[in-house]
């Protein structure tokens, strides 16, 4: 608790950031959430270790947990707006989800995640022209899957007869 | 009777591509792997 104790803390507060990097790459994020508890416990106001806990619950399907320990921890929580977005997003709460990324700064992760709130409320036009900009600009994985959205939303563009003179 | 039965489009495949992009931020203080070569931009002759 004094200056002397600083220097084991420190030791198993880095192990500690060291086993949760491991767990993380894998994905093995029930372990990772044992981690989290632990080090925020030993420093309860660590940046890091809250950040990690709340992509642990997020990975766990825990996205009513998720909101609960944000409204606690406000401090802790106030840039992790897409994990926040994210967790409305999946409790259906597409208007509050919107309102949380419209706070944030566009990355494009919270542009992917913009794009899949705007096409559950069906603002179809928006959302094609954000996944032309994500797909015109992001190099992953993840292109086919993209392209399989963009087509989900031009079918749904022309399911609704929209008049549309951007396309 | 029961309505008469009419077709409905089939709703598109829609991924969720979101969820992989929820991940640890980095954690580089934390972990000793950037003091080694902290001041790796700095030249022999200084």
């Amino acid at each position: 608790m004094d200056g002397d104790k600083a220097d084991p803390k420190e030791k198993l507060l880095s192990n500690a950031f060291l086993d949760l990097q491991r767990l993380g790459q894998n994905g093995e994020y029930d372990r990772a959430l044992k981690v989290t508890n632990r080090i925020l416990q030993l420093s309860p106001q660590d940046e890091n270790a809250f950040n990690c806990k709340i992509v642990c619950l997020i990975h766990l399907s825990k996205f009513n947990e998720v909101l609960q320990l944000m409204q606690r921890q406000a401090a802790l929580s106030k840039d992790l707006h897409f994990e926040k977005a994210y967790c409305q997003y999946r409790l259906n709460q597409t208007e509050e989800a919107l309102a949380t990324v419209e706070q944030a700064e566009q990355s494009y992760r919270i542009k992917e995640l913009k794009a899949q709130i705007l096409y559950r409320l069906e603002s179809f036009s928006e959302c094609l022209s954000l996944y032309r900009d994500v797909i015109k600009n992001t190099h992953d994985d993840y292109s086919d899957e993209r392209e399989t959205n963009l087509t989900a939303v031009v079918t749904q563009l022309q399911h609704m007869n929209v008049k549309n003179d951007t396309v | 009777m029961p309505p008469a039965m009419e077709p409905v489009p089939a709703k598109p495949l829609f991924y969720d591509l979101a969820l992989n992009f929820v991940h640890f931020p980095a954690l580089p203080e934390k972990t000793d792997e950037g003091s080694a070569g902290k001041h790796k931009g700095t030249g022999i002759s200084g």
